[in-house]
């Protein structure tokens, strides 16, 4: 199932569900969001609606999320595989508007990757589309913070909403296998998170490899699940060390994260970023170049005041390449906590 | 148990190993320093691969009931501690056990469930310059290392640069003591 950023797009406002005769269409992102869930809602029993629906400040829910398959840590709130047709379309139709066109298409990669692994495990019940898990924290508005959770086996996508404000951290954004056929294409979710980093690795000089370049082996995330909130003394090559051109590469990696999120809070997002950019690092280690169409099995890291990114391709019997895990934080803004702990 | 470690990675790797969503023939090991005046926090998080889980488990479990009791955790702690080093200056340091738990015997068994490992060591004052070398040599033949230290909650303490082994088992940091 490959789409293009523009077939994306089109889906994405496709599901966005239409609203009610009479109703005043939602001027902001936010506002799109919040009739989005509340279209979710409405679709649901009351039993689903209380499945899916928890405190903001609960917790345990909050942090009940993996890079595992569900059988292994079990989610909360409503798996897409007990939803009727209509009841998913509308809960695709939240996560669309939460996410921008590309980052709900990665997404969908994401999950459909799942599905080709339960298809070549000879249908083993521990993955696929359907244990892909939906939760609501705390009540849908466009003024009071609430938290949507989207996630399963290799992907953990938490949206606070707070105002105008999608915060996105912390995510876990992975894959396998991360790369597959569909309709006769190949299919990379996270193709662009390889390709844009080892063009930036090229890009650097000989004495700023030796800076970037790590030289030990970093065989798994350091920050991932359990992590929240930490921060480890930064390494690799310093963004105040490069030149323009470089940095731009630089930050074209970091939208491949900061991009999932919707529009204009991606773009706030992308603005705090640049703002410590002077103070953000780079870190490789392992091989710095990649066959064509495949993706690195190096692991990176970017790291900035706001900032964590780790890419790290996992061995487990298998080629690297091919089973991603990435990490995207803000050590200081896990959970939008900067802003909701101000209310 | 390092010789058994090793037998039961070997025949992981001689056996087919299709690509899997769990850790199989590797033993995680990642260890995070915090670095304070006159205190280092060491937490030890131990991932077992699956094929390891066995002999790992054997080697913990001593009443072999398929449970890790907190006595039997405490052991299998202070065995741990026994193949670590860390040093400020030269000067070897005593790491004591603060914590120890484990993640349920069913996620450890799929190579997926971490023993995690609290350990401090009091630092004597010294000058403002510091050397630290951290070292892990537990289970040498089978793990991988992970060593990295938190940006420090003291400000007065600036790390000034990381060194590792290509393994990561061997880890230096240098750091500054202001007042």
């Amino acid at each position: 199932m490959r789409t293009s950023s523009r077939t994306a797009a089109l889906l994405a406002a496709a599901l966005i569900p239409s609203l009610p005769a009479g109703a005043a269409p939602a001027e902001t992102a936010t506002g799109r969001i919040v009739a989005a869930a509340h279209t979710f809602l409405s679709a649901l029993d009351a039993k689903q609606r209380e499945g899916v629906l928890f405190r903001f400040d609960d917790a345990e829910q909050r942090t009940r999320w993996s890079n595992l398959p569900v059988r292994m840590v079990p989610r909360g709130g409503l798996s897409m595989g007990s939803l009727t047709e209509a009841q998913r379309t509308a809960a695709l139709g939240l996560l669309a508007a939460a996410l921008s066109p590309r980052g709900f298409e990665k997404v969908q990669q994401i999950v459909e990757a799942d599905e080709v692994l339960k298809a070549g495990e000879n249908g083993n019940p521990m993955f696929g589309r359907d244990l892909y898990f939906l939760s609501i924290l705390g009540t849908p508005s466009e003024k009071e913070p609430w938290m949507l959770q989207f996630g399963g086996h290799h992907l953990a996508v938490n949206v606070t909403v707070a105002g105008p404000r999608g915060i996105l951290t912390p995510s876990l954004i992975g894959a396998q296998p991360a790369l597959y056929t569909a309709n006769g294409k190949a299919v990379r979710p996270l193709g662009q998170e390889s390709d844009k980093a080892l063009a930036l690795l090229a890009a650097l000089d000989e004495s700023q490899k030796k800076q970037a370049i790590l030289g030990y082996r970093v065989a798994d995330l350091v920050l991932g699940p359990g992590k929240d909130g930490r921060t480890i003394e930064p390494e690799g090559l310093k963004a105040s060390a490069m030149n323009e051109r470089q940095r731009g590469l630089l930050l074209g990696v970091i939208s491949e994260w900061a991009g999932i999120v919707h529009e204009s809070a991606a773009a706030a997002r992308m603005d705090e970023i640049k703002a410590g950019l002077a103070e953000t690092w780079f870190a490789w280690s392992g091989e710095t170049t990649a066959v064509p169409g495949r993706n690195t099995k190096a692991y990176y890291r970017i790291q900035g005041p706001t900032l964590v990114i780790e890419y790290a391709p996992q061995p487990l019997g298998g080629d690297p390449s091919l089973h991603i895990h990435t990490m995207y934080r803000d050590p200081t803004n896990d959970y939008g906590r900067k802003v909701t702990a101000a209310r | 148990m390092n010789a058994r470690l090793a037998a039961a990675a070997l025949l992981v790797l001689l056996a087919a190993t299709p690509a899997s969503p769990h850790r199989l023939d590797e033993y995680l090991q990642a260890t995070t320093l915090s670095i304070g005046k006159g205190r280092i926090r060491a937490e030890i998080s131990l991932t077992p691969g699956a094929a390891l889980f066995p002999v790992v488990m054997a080697g913990i479990d001593a009443d072999h009931d398929g449970a890790l009791s907190v006595p039997e955790r405490q052991s299998h702690a202070e065995r741990v501690l026994r193949d670590l080093t860390l040093s400020v200056d030269g000067r070897p340091l005593a790491l004591r056990v603060v914590s120890s738990s484990a993640a349920s015997v069913e996620e450890m068994k799929v190579g997926e469930g971490a023993i995690e490992l609290v350990a401090e060591a009091d630092v004597p004052a010294g000058a403002p310059r510091r050397s630290l070398v951290f070292e892990n040599h537990h289970a040498r033949q089978v793990s991988v290392y992970l060593a990295n230290c938190l940006v420090p909650a003291d400000p007065a303490i600036r790390i000034t640069s990381q060194g590792r082994s290509g393994d990561q088992s061997e880890y230096r940091v240098e750091y500054v003591v202001g007042r």
